[in-house]
């Protein structure tokens, strides 16, 4: 809790802040180079803050499976948080590794101030305001479409599209010296898709499923887990490509 | 423009009264969950996280100061709800108390329902002044005589004795919820009320409790399907066949009951389109609706969602009538409060006795208040700082700029951990009760 005066811990927004403000000590001279230098890091900036508020939402949810019944309010909220985060990301991947979704949530002020993270000499809001004022016209059915995301389950149409998603990168490299010893546990009531790895299908209403979380399917729990450092390479690769 | 209800403009706030412990250890089970007037304002019912009741009632005015409104003093206490286990699914019900709702007073005695997450029930709270004595049989302290010491006979008299104040349940009206009740509402009629929880809606006859009808059902087939859930509804205080019911995407839909017996159609459909301009991945979050109240009037309803308050004209679907800012400087901190889980907090608001002023909550234990004719609105904190009597409630403000004037607050320095999360207007007069978390303040305007 922000307490009055009290000290706040070091939460993990702040250490995204201090990663990316180092690179926020550039002067605005960099005019010259045109704003896709300051889009690109925008855009990166940008898709560590999704990463963040993604890490965010699995802990709730996993920390929620974990104990007392909680409110189905809060589950559904942090799962339409969740699926909204994988529809960009999908969306980003589909558009291209090099152009962001000009109609990303991220570039709104949610961000701007929050974790104090602003493009390069972006003290003013004209730089952030660069990077979406084309958004209407360039893409008139983007904010249609964020509005009415497709109806389909989480566990199923989404499943499918990441498995896709992931076809094309090196998985088994990816995945080598991951840690996943934080989650190896079999008290977490999740069913992954068969097959699927990413998205996670999470299932929030244990007590509406018949059949006990199969964990066995395609390694199970340790693989529909994703440490977020491997994220990070995942974005990585797709940014700088 | 000065009365009962009027403008907050002229209006200057008070404290009277605060109840509850003063000291910083707070008991998990007296933290308050809910606060109700009844329809005269004379009592003030709160309940707490440890499933009692406590009833304030107020003091006539004294007749040797007959300008200054009687003081809430305890009139009962009692434990409505008990801790229960669901053995079938493994899981602790919680006694908290989550709504009180009074029934129009018909006789001498008061009724309210109070709700958990699972029971609802209907307590009489009747008051006992007088007690039957010379009984031919049995002694004064209850002791049987022994029959032949008996020589006379006589007729047993009331008496008057000490106040005893007495609630009693009436009525249970239990396992009709599979998910947790939020709102309870009584109809027009006096005979039925409606129960909400996060998928359904029931309505209930008061005086039936083995059987209620299900009104609304939205939850899916499949349940990895849902989406949105049910978050609050309430009765329109005139219109028996109508009710509205809000959900966790910032829609309320209005529901005629004559239609048909299944309201999972609505009449009509209340929603704002999305502020391009203010989207993030929180927004359905903090567009998710809170609290939603009737106009005394009918004509209109308030809805509370994470950032502000909306005044709806029942006439017109597309947009609110009116719109207010409760904290928008909250709105850079959204991940913040994501964070600590903050933006999950359900505040409540409240129309005073002419809907002209409504009130709502914020953090630090600040509460707002909005006057709609006059187009102002004022914060101001309930604190044991301004806890002296009839002292003037200064209004309180939140620096968003870079400059900070003296007397204002940083956001930086808000205190996330007290949140006013429930208030209640007197239905006739200006006062109001406000909880913060353990403790209830009562407020009124000044009189000369």
């Amino acid at each position: 809790m922000l307490g009055r005066g009290v000290k706040r811990k070091r939460s993990c927004l702040e250490e995204l802040e201090v990663e990316v403000l180092p690179d926020g000590a550039r002067k605005p001279d960099r005019k010259q180079d045109g704003g896709e230098d300051r889009e690109e890091e925008a855009a990166a900036s940008l898709l560590q803050q999704r990463q963040v508020v993604l890490g965010l939402c699995l802990k709730k949810l996993q920390d929620d499976q974990a104990g007392v019944e909680l409110s189905l309010r809060r589950s559904v909220l942090l799962a339409n948080t969740l699926r909204q985060i994988q529809e960009e990301m999908w969306r980003d991947r589909t558009r291209g590794p090099d152009r962001l979704d000009p109609d990303s949530c991220l570039v709104r002020d949610g961000f701007r101030e929050d974790v104090s993270v602003t493009c390069p000499g972006c003290a003013e809001d004209g730089c952030c305001d660069a990077v979406s004022p084309d958004a209407p016209s360039q893409d008139p059915n983007g904010p249609s479409d964020q509005q009415k995301p497709p109806p389909a389950p989480a566990g199923s149409t989404l499943s499918d599209s990441a498995t896709g998603y992931l076809s094309d990168l090196a998985l088994d490299d990816i995945f080598e010296d991951i840690d996943t010893s934080m989650y190896e546990t079999s008290d977490l009531p999740w069913s992954c898709g068969g097959g699927a790895l990413w998205p996670l299908g999470v299932s929030l209403w244990p007590e509406e499923n018949l059949k006990p979380p199969s964990l066995s399917s395609g390694g199970g729990l340790q693989s529909c887990l994703m440490d977020l450092n491997d994220l990070d390479y995942i974005i990585e690769i797709l940014v700088k490509s | 423009m000065a009365g009962p209800g009027g403008g907050s403009s002229d209006v200057q706030w008070c404290f009277s009264q605060v109840k509850g412990a003063m000291d910083d250890d707070v008991a998990e089970a007296d933290i308050i969950s809910t606060v109700e007037f009844n329809h005269s304002g004379e009592l003030l019912a709160t309940g707490d996280k440890g499933g009692r009741v406590v009833i304030f009632q107020q003091e006539p005015e004294s007749k040797n100061q007959p300008q200054c409104r009687g003081e809430y003093n305890v009139y009962s206490t009692f434990q409505s709800h008990e801790p229960e286990f669901d053995y079938l699914k493994s899981l602790e019900i919680e006694e908290k108390i989550n709504k009180i709702r009074w029934l129009p007073q018909k006789n001498a005695a008061q009724f309210l329902l109070s709700t958990n997450d699972k029971t609802i029930k209907l307590w009489k709270i009747s008051e006992r002044d007088k007690r039957p004595e010379g009984y031919n049989l049995k002694e004064e302290d209850g002791r049987y005589r022994d029959p032949n010491t008996v020589t006379t006979l006589r007729v047993p008299v009331f008496r008057p004795m000490d106040l005893m104040v007495e609630a009693s349940p009436r009525r249970v009206f239990a396992n009709a919820h599979t998910y947790h009740i939020n709102s309870i509402s009584v109809n027009s009629d006096h005979e039925t009320y409606l129960s909400a929880d996060d998928l359904r809606v029931n309505l209930w006859h008061l005086e039936i409790t083995d059987r209620s009808f299900n009104i609304v059902d939205i939850k899916p087939a499949n349940m990895e399907e849902l989406t949105e859930v049910i978050t609050a509804a309430e009765f329109h205080p005139h219109q028996c066949n109508t009710f509205v019911y809000s959900s966790s995407k910032g829609t309320i839909r209005l529901c005629d009951m004559r239609a048909s017996a299944l309201c999972d159609v609505h009449a009509k459909l209340f929603e704002e389109p999305e502020d391009p301009n203010n989207r993030s991945f929180f927004s359905e979050i903090i567009s998710s609706i809170s609290d939603v109240k009737f106009s005394h009037s009918g004509r209109y309803m308030m809805t509370r969602d994470y950032l502000s308050v909306k005044i709806w004209d029942l006439h017109m679907e597309t947009q609110p009538v009116e719109t207010y800012q409760v904290h928008e400087y909250l709105r850079s901190k959204l991940c913040s409060l994501y964070e600590n889980d903050c933006i999950f907090d359900k505040f409540e608001c409240c129309w005073n006795g002419n809907d002209s002023v409504v009130m709502t909550g914020s953090y630090n234990n600040f509460f707002r208040m909005f006057d709609r004719g006059y187009r102002h609105d004022v914060t101001f904190e309930a604190s044991r700082e301004n806890s002296k009597p009839r002292s003037v409630l200064k209004p309180r403000k939140v620096s968003t700029g870079g400059k900070r004037k003296k007397d204002e607050i940083s956001v930086d320095s808000l205190d996330f951990s007290k949140k006013i999360l429930h208030t209640a207007w007197h239905p006739l007069d200006n006062i109001i009760a406000v909880a913060t978390t353990n403790n209830l303040y009562i407020f009124q305007d000044k009189v000369n």
